[in-house]
């Protein structure tokens, strides 16, 4: 037996394979949108993967660093690293912000790290060209999505930093680049707002009768200095030594030091379940939306082309051709254009996803559960087309 | 199977359907988890490096003089202004002395008349040592009573006490005085050394309480540059290092110094060790006081040790490391890691030998089963 | 016993009650393998009804029908599998073509003995054979597109034959052509009911080849009539 749905797909091909680029172009756009999702979900967990934290360690009652704002001395961390199963415990500034470049600024986050030598948690992991900071101020590693490239000067409020490394990958849970620089600049980055404010600031103090008293020299000197000091991070970082849990070291943690700890797990929970809830849910709505818009399009391609085959499906039921050839013609018809359009939809997706502006991630599994959808969509959409297909009469075949 | 029957129509299937496959095929390997990782590689070489110190400071004066009155008062006149140059022992300016000169004045009559008061007591104990010589002559002739020549010894005896009381009296009063003159002439304001007025802080008419600086002048000569390194970074810090400083205001210009001394005293709070670094050479203009200087302090020049970029240094697992190819696998190995310098070379104390192929870059991060794509830059990463 | 077609007072009503049509009222036909007969009638006979419950796709209301010594209806009753026996019993050949565009001449014809089941290659044989056959073997490979009315009629007609059916139905099968190709498609028709003792039932109102039946049914009315009188037929 020949393959009738073969012999008519090779029979009008061109038909065919245009149709599939353009299912494609749809199943493109329904991956795509998967990926952007999956993106999202990368984004926060390369934040938290590239912090190479095991334990986050924020203000008290808050959900801090990524979703929340929180403050905490910058000296907490010493007691915390006398902690037992602690291997490293670093302080970490995070601040959402325009950084200037020249003419044009880059919304990016900057994360202050501490000095020291590369691999203490918080800073990034790998480089894709230049070194990582060894001057405890004014160098910056950025990621390349800001565009940056090494040696440029950027200035982040009020000083300037020199890029001396770039990396890859380094977001914020709502795909802003980061942009790491030393920590006691980040603090102050976080403080002194920029000269203007800073004067401001000086001025409103001076006014002040009860800081600026006659009788006590010296008196305003000390408040202003205490003012223009920071000594605040947004987090400690903790790394724990193999063969403790992060629980058993966060607990003390919460009881004793009244702060709030994090685990891994409840990170994700926060940046994924809290943070980008409503984003997933959107996308979401609209997978659902394009799945069943790709599947109202195979429905009429199918059906259509169905229609244009009716005399000879008359004919082909009256030589005796039994229904299930014929359905089974129909359905792989649209299996096939199912096919070609997932084929085309794949690969325009891949190369699409590094033009956008956020972080598009293809998994395979999706992939390969979007195939099993849209062979399943193009089958259930056959199915009006079969349905019309067996109620033709052999009778119309012949005239009169 | 019978030959397809439409030659150039199955052509020209093909000619669509095999690239879009072959894409299909591309994207399936290339994207995704079985892409391979990007990476270039170097090889670690022996190589002597200068380790650096950075940080930065604020422009200081060595001694700052902060000249203000002794007590409360108002300022009556100030002669200089902020970028004055003064010598030591110059007038500066003068409190207002208010009642000092009346008092002046009155110690000057009352010394006039401790001094009255001295010559009258003298002239009484000449008369009363007259007297009562004269009557122990008598006594001894027996011409007066022994009772009157006795009235005549306690009256000189008086007489004496008085003088004396009237010398301390004088010596009081002339002390007095010379108190009063002694807190006139401290309204004065005088340098003391040569030196820059930096500062006024108040002006003729207002009133400052004791101790208040009125003017500050510091000694030009004496500029240094108060540093603040960072305690994991500073290691090796010592007097007598050679420095490069570079001032804020003066970008791209660097001027040679040393590292005067190392605080003995380290900030606890910023967990930052302290340093005062000199000028070998002042600059000129002067740089303002307080201005920000960043500070290279370059130590000495270590011996030959393998050295990678601190790029490659990654950790996994709580374990500083790097990624070494060996015959073509991939294989994480712990290093011990040396001296680094500014340029982000660091030392390999142990884990690597010469000759080592080692990770310096990667697309992303790694992990033992990563598929490698060795190339010469990471792509999207332009120099 | 008749081993080709047999009809006995066949009677088709459409609807019921005050509205019921009888579309055929008394059909009563005989042919013999071999033999070429004539079905003529006008519009509104019950020509079309009639072809259609001989080519087994509507069911008459009484009457009874044999196609090849196989009893078809009989009274209401009828044959299991009119699918089948379609397909092994009955050839069609229609006014138009009616070939599947998207199959070549070839398997548009091997197309049914490959849904009797036989293996390709022998289907595709079988169909060349009889392509060669019908002179139509140099446009195996054609697609049906590529073909001229009158070699798309005898394709049609090799489909018709390739299951060597006892029956074959031909649908107005000359209308499209000259009267020099209609001659040559009666010839066919004649030839092969003869080489494979085919009954062969020819509705037509072609005026060229009327004169080559040697027996004639007229319908008019849902009525039949064999035409009385001695006829020269087809030589």
């Amino acid at each position: 037996m020949i393959s009738l749905a073969g012999r008519d797909i090779l029979n009008t091909w061109g038909k065919f394979i245009f149709t599939g680029i353009g299912l494609g172009l749809l199943i493109g756009v329904t991956l795509t949108m998967a990926g952007v999702y999956r993106g999202m979900v990368d984004d926060g967990k390369a934040l938290l993967d590239n912090s190479g934290a095991d334990l986050w360690v924020v203000q008290q009652d808050t959900l801090g660093p990524y979703a929340e704002s929180s403050s905490i001395n910058d000296d907490l961390y010493r007691s915390i690293l006398s902690m037992p199963g602690v291997a490293e415990a670093a302080n970490v500034t995070y601040l959402t912000m325009q950084v200037r470049q020249g003419r044009r600024d880059v919304r990016a986050m900057v994360v202050g790290v501490v000095a020291g030598s590369s691999g203490k948690p918080g800073w990034p992991p790998y480089l894709v060209a230049g070194r990582q900071i060894t001057r405890s101020h004014y160098e910056a590693v950025a990621d390349i999505a800001t565009g940056f490239e090494l040696g440029d000067r950027i200035q982040v409020r009020r000083n300037q930093y020199t890029v001396v490394g770039l990396t890859r990958r380094m977001v914020s849970s709502s795909g802003d680049p980061m942009v790491f620089i030393p920590l006691k600049d980040a603090q102050e980055v976080q403080f002194l707002k920029d000269n203007d404010a800073v004067l401001q600031q000086r001025r409103r103090t001076a006014e002040n009768p009860m800081l600026n008293r006659p009788g006590v020299p010296g008196l305003l000197d000390a408040v202003i200095a205490t003012q223009s000091s920071n000594p605040y991070v947004n987090a400690v970082l903790v790394r724990i030594r193999p063969g403790f849990s992060a629980e058993g070291i966060a607990r003390p943690i919460r009881r004793w030091q009244r702060l709030t700890a994090y685990t891994r797990s409840q990170m994700e929970e926060i940046l994924i379940g809290k943070l980008i809830a409503t984003s997933s849910r959107q996308i979401g709505m609209f997978l659902v939306i394009l799945a069943i818009v790709s599947a109202a399009i195979v429905a009429f391609i199918i059906y259509t082309l169905t229609m244009d085959k009716i005399r000879e499906i008359a004919v082909l039921k009256l030589i005796g051709t039994r229904n299930r050839t014929i359905a089974a013609m129909i359905m792989q018809q649209a299996v096939v254009l199912g096919v070609i359009g997932f084929v085309v939809g794949k690969v325009t997706a891949t190369f699409a996803a590094p033009y956008f502006p956020k972080y598009v991630l293809l998994m395979p599994l999706d992939s390969v559960t979007g195939f099993f959808a849209v062979l399943m969509i193009c089958v259930l959409a056959s199915l009006v087309a079969i349905r019309m297909a067996l109620k033709v009469d052999p009778a119309e075949a012949i005239g009169g | 199977m019978k030959a397809l029957p439409f030659q150039g129509r199955t052509l020209a299937l093909i000619g669509v359907v095999l690239p879009l496959l072959v894409l299909f095929v591309y994207v399936a390997l290339r994207s995704g988890p079985l892409a391979p990782v990007a990476v270039t590689v170097s090889t670690v070489e022996a190589r002597s490096i200068t380790p650096a110190l950075f940080g930065i400071g604020t422009v200081e004066a060595r001694f700052t003089y902060r000249i203000g009155p002794t007590f409360a008062g108002r300022v009556k006149k100030l002669d200089v202004h902020v970028g004055d140059r003064v010598q030591g022992g110059q007038l500066l300016g003068e409190m207002d002395p208010v009642d000092l000169d009346d008092r002046v004045r009155a110690q000057e009559a009352a010394l006039k008349r401790a001094q009255a008061a001295l010559r009258e007591a003298e002239a009484r104990q000449a008369h009363a040592q007259s007297q009562a010589k004269r009557y122990e002559q008598l006594l001894a002739v027996h011409t007066t009573s022994e009772e009157i020549a006795a009235t005549k010894e306690q009256d000189l005896k008086i007489a004496n006490a008085a003088l004396a009381a009237a010398r301390e009296e004088l010596a009081r009063v002339r002390a007095d005085g010379a108190a009063v003159v002694a807190q006139r002439s401290n309204m004065r304001l005088v340098s003391p050394v040569e030196g820059l007025i930096v500062a006024r802080d108040a002006n003729p008419g207002s009133t400052v309480v004791a101790g208040q600086p009125v003017v500050e002048m510091i000694d030009p000569q004496s500029l240094w540059i108060h540093v603040r390194f960072d305690q994991t970074s500073a290691t090796g810090l010592t007097a007598r290092l050679p420095a490069e400083i570079s001032l804020r205001s003066r970008n791209g210009q660097s001027m040679k110094g040393r590292v005067l001394r190392v605080e003995p005293l380290a900030d606890a709070v910023t967990e930052e060790i302290l340093a005062r670094i000199v000028f070998d050479e002042l600059p000129d203009p002067l740089p303002p006081i307080g201005e920000l200087a960043e500070v290279t302090v370059t130590l000495p020049e270590l011996s030959a040790m393998p050295v990678v970029s601190n790029a490659a240094v990654r950790t996994v697992d709580d374990q500083l490391g790097v990624w070494q190819i060996q015959d073509g696998e991939l294989r994480f190995v712990a290093v011990k890691l040396g001296a680094g310098d500014l340029d982000g070379q660091v030392q390999i104390r142990e884990g690597l030998t010469i000759g080592d192929r080692v990770v310096v870059y990667s697309e992303k991060a790694l992990s033992e089963r990563s598929r490698l794509h060795i190339v010469k830059q990471i792509p999207g990463a332009a120099k | 016993m008749n081993k080709g077609i047999v009809i006995e007072g066949m009677r088709k009503r459409y609807g019921t009650g005050d509205t019921a049509v009888d579309a055929l009222k008394k059909v009563d036909m005989q042919v013999e393998p071999g033999e070429v007969v004539g079905l003529i009638g006008p519009s509104g006979s019950g020509k079309s009804t009639l072809l259609k419950s001989l080519g087994a796709v509507i069911d008459p209301s009484a009457g009874r029908m044999m196609l090849g010594g196989e009893v078809i209806y009989d009274e209401g009753w009828k044959a299991p599998d009119l699918r089948a026996l379609r397909r092994d019993k009955i050839g069609f050949v229609f006014q138009a073509p009616y070939l599947i565009p998207f199959l070549d001449v070839t398997d548009n014809v091997a197309l049914l003995p490959m849904l009797a089941g036989l293996p390709n290659g022998e289907a595709r044989q079988r169909a060349l054979d009889l392509l060669t056959a019908l002179d139509v073997q140099h446009r195996a490979r054609a697609m049906p597109s590529q073909l001229s009315g009158g070699e798309q009629q005898r394709v049609a007609i090799a489909r018709g034959l390739v299951n060597r059916p006892p029956v074959i139905l031909a649908d107005e099968p000359t209308a499209p052509l000259d009267s020099e190709r209609a001659m040559s498609v009666i010839r066919i028709l004649n030839d092969m009911a003869k080489k494979y003792e085919t009954a062969i039932i020819v509705v037509t109102h072609d005026e060229k080849i009327i004169p080559t039946f040697k027996r004639i049914y007229h319908i008019r009315d849902g009525v039949t009539h064999e035409e009385v009188g001695e006829r020269r037929g087809f030589d």
